[in-house]
């Protein structure tokens, strides 16, 4: 392997097939890792997948990856009139039952129909069979806030990553396909590890300077076989505003809830 | 029964080279059908709007600890304490139809009558009936019969299954009503004035002791037959000479004018697994607790097991009258109480005393 260069992803090309479709992250030297993101040294190199006895790390990285899927559904799924901009998600808590997308849609208010509901997952469900990579990609903190100069939300929040990060003025920003986000934790190997997805419920959230929008969803990994009555539990279950911590408004000083520990 | 009526259309056949004449058309028959004398009497093949009732089962791989969760949701979601929506009850007037049950055969048994007379009775047992929709007279697909009367609908399910094997489609089915999904339901059409919110429970008290019922069910499927059993043919000697005919059917056509085989001639075939009414039929005694009707005789239409279908009786010597008419719409045990064990008057309970002696 290549220094730099070579990702975990390849190195389970040279395994087998399984270990390639199957794994969802990587944990090097005991740190949890993007499948598709260069090696910097010797390292213990371990496979994380879905159906492992413990696989904690594997649903925080699919819970959080699903967020991002919503916010790039989103970002393209409406009227060309609207501005849509993304605002942020909480950290991932698979308990809370729902995957959640802040948005401001500009408009007072938004009650869904089944259908407009139905239609969003369908955006999901072709963002997953498109089967695009999680690309990750590390960039100082001015190259990210041009990249999100029209986005008043992200300017705010990426000085206050960068502020954080470990040298101190980069930040991590992921692509898939034609949407790119600003993150910092793990996302999974690519769209195609979301199998059953629903976007279940909006609901609105008022803060001081902007009247948003939590969008929220359940979904499985692909390959976990689950019947309509069951699902049908863990929907009704999503539809409950998520407990995760509310988007600040801009005007704020706390830091934003990108924070993920994992 | 009369062949049905050609629709023809006429055809003009035009750049057709052959034809000398322009205005010689050709006669195209459009609605021609193979002329039976009997329709087909069985169906193998279930009606394609028909959802299908279980789904494709596949390992799912869930924790023990979900499944229990499982349970106990579907436990919780189908025992609700609060009382179901209930319409306004409808009274009994002259030529009100209330709904029937579907009842699965249990069993044939014997029961004695006060003067010694044995009789056979059918054990029909009624088991998780519930309404499942009710469909007002405006919404009825009518069929070509002429109705005399306004006529609703009811639709009846029995034998609740799990909601996790059933397909999406037929659970959609129940949704509505909140009850559990059935095995089996049926429709059965009855006056507005019987109708009932749906979800209402229904049990064997619906009918009681005294009265007539009617029962539909699918017969006893008998496979391929031959004539003397289907048809009651007396079949032929089996000696003195007779050749190879000793159970077969002999001639099958008069000959003459009539040169050929008429249509309906009886000959073997599929017997049984079909349809049958069987009308006016005592019910004879009800235990309320396990919702048992004892009807009378053996032959009702089906082996032990299967479903059959109970309406009220439509005989005209047996029809209800203002004093002696059941329950109507229907016996709501939930609400009031009935005795465990419910017979007939002309009927002997073993419990009482059969002979007495008188001491001088």
């Amino acid at each position: 392997m290549n220094k730099g260069m070579s990702t975990p992803y390849n190195c389970a090309q040279h395994i087998n097939q399984m270990m390639m479709e199957r794994s969802v992250l990587a944990e090097v030297d005991g740190q949890v890792w993007d499948m598709h993101r260069p090696l910097e040294d010797n390292c213990t190199l371990r496979f994380l997948h879905f159906r492992q006895s413990d696989p904690y790390y594997a649903n925080k990285a699919f819970w959080r990856s699903a967020s991002v899927m919503l916010g790039a559904v989103l970002e393209s799924s409406f009227k060309d009139n609207l501005y849509v901009e993304l605002c942020s998600y909480p950290s991932p808590n698979v308990r809370s039952g729902s995957f959640v997308y802040d948005v401001d849609l500009k408009i007072p208010e938004w009650e869904p129909s089944k259908e407009e509901l139905r239609t969003l997952s369908g955006e999901m469900v072709k963002l997953s069979l498109a089967a695009h990579r999680f690309e990750r990609l590390e960039v100082d903190a001015s190259v990210a806030l041009k990249m999100f100069a029209d986005n008043r939300f992200k300017t705010q929040q990426i000085p206050q990553m960068a502020a954080q990060s470990t040298s101190g003025n980069t930040v991590v920003v992921y692509r898939i396909g034609d949407f790119v986000e600003v993150s910092r934790g793990p996302m999974m190997a690519g769209t195609s590890h979301l199998g059953k997805v629903s976007i279940v419920a909006v609901h609105p959230i008022e803060t001081n300077e902007a009247q948003l929008f939590r969008v929220q969803g359940v979904a499985l990994p692909r390959g976990f076989l689950l019947n309509h009555f069951a699902y049908g539990v863990l929907e009704k279950r999503a539809q409950q505003m998520n407990s995760g911590r509310l988007p600040l408004n801009i005007s704020s000083t706390e830091p934003q809830t990108q924070a993920s520990t994992l | 029964m009369a062949l049905p009526k050609l629709q023809c259309i006429t055809h003009a056949l035009k750049n057709l080279s052959l034809l000398s004449h322009p205005d010689q058309r050709a006669l195209v028959c459009v609605n021609q059908v193979r002329a039976m004398s009997r329709v087909k009497r069985r169906h193998t093949v279930p009606p394609f709007w028909l959802p299908k009732t279980t789904r494709t089962m596949y390992p799912e791989h869930m924790t023990p600890e979900n499944e229990v969760f499982l349970k106990d949701v579907i436990e919780e979601k189908y025992s609700s304490p609060l009382k179901t929506e209930c319409w306004e009850r409808g009274t009994w007037a002259k030529n009100s139809m209330r709904c029937g049950l579907i009842g699965r055969k249990i069993g044939i048994y014997p029961m004695w009558t006060k003067d010694g007379t044995r009789l056979l009775t059918t054990l029909l047992q009624v088991s998780d009936n519930q309404v499942i929709k009710y469909i007002k007279p405006e919404d009825i697909v009518q069929g070509k019969r002429k109705r005399y009367r306004e006529l609703g609908a009811l639709v009846i399910g029995a034998d609740h299954i799990d909601p996790r094997i059933v397909t999406k489609e037929y659970y959609s089915v129940f949704s509505e009503a909140g009850v559990m999904p059935k095995k089996k339901m049926s429709k059965f059409l009855i006056t507005p004035n019987a109708k009932l919110s749906p979800g209402t429970p229904l049990y064997a008290s619906h009918f009681q002791p005294g009265h007539y019922v009617d029962i539909a069910g699918i017969t006893i499927d008998r496979g391929f037959q031959g004539v003397m059993k289907r048809w009651g043919f007396k079949g032929m000697p089996a000696s003195h000479g007779v050749t190879k005919s000793h159970r077969r059917g002999g001639n099958i056509g008069s000959g003459g004018d009539k040169a050929r085989v008429l249509l309906g001639t009886k000959m073997p075939g599929h017997m049984g697994r079909e349809r049958r009414i069987l009308r006016g039929l005592k019910v004879w005694r009800i235990n309320t607790q396990h919702n048992v009707i004892w009807v009378h005789g053996p032959a009702v239409p089906g082996g032990v097991g299967s479903y059959v279908y109970i309406y009220d009786s439509v005989l005209p010597d047996h029809r209800h009258t203002q004093e002696n008419h059941p329950p109507f719409p229907t016996c709501f045990q939930d609400e009031e109480e009935v005795e465990e064990e419910l017979y007939d008057q002309e009927l002997h309970t073993f419990r009482e005393p059969s002979v007495q002696f008188v001491e001088k």
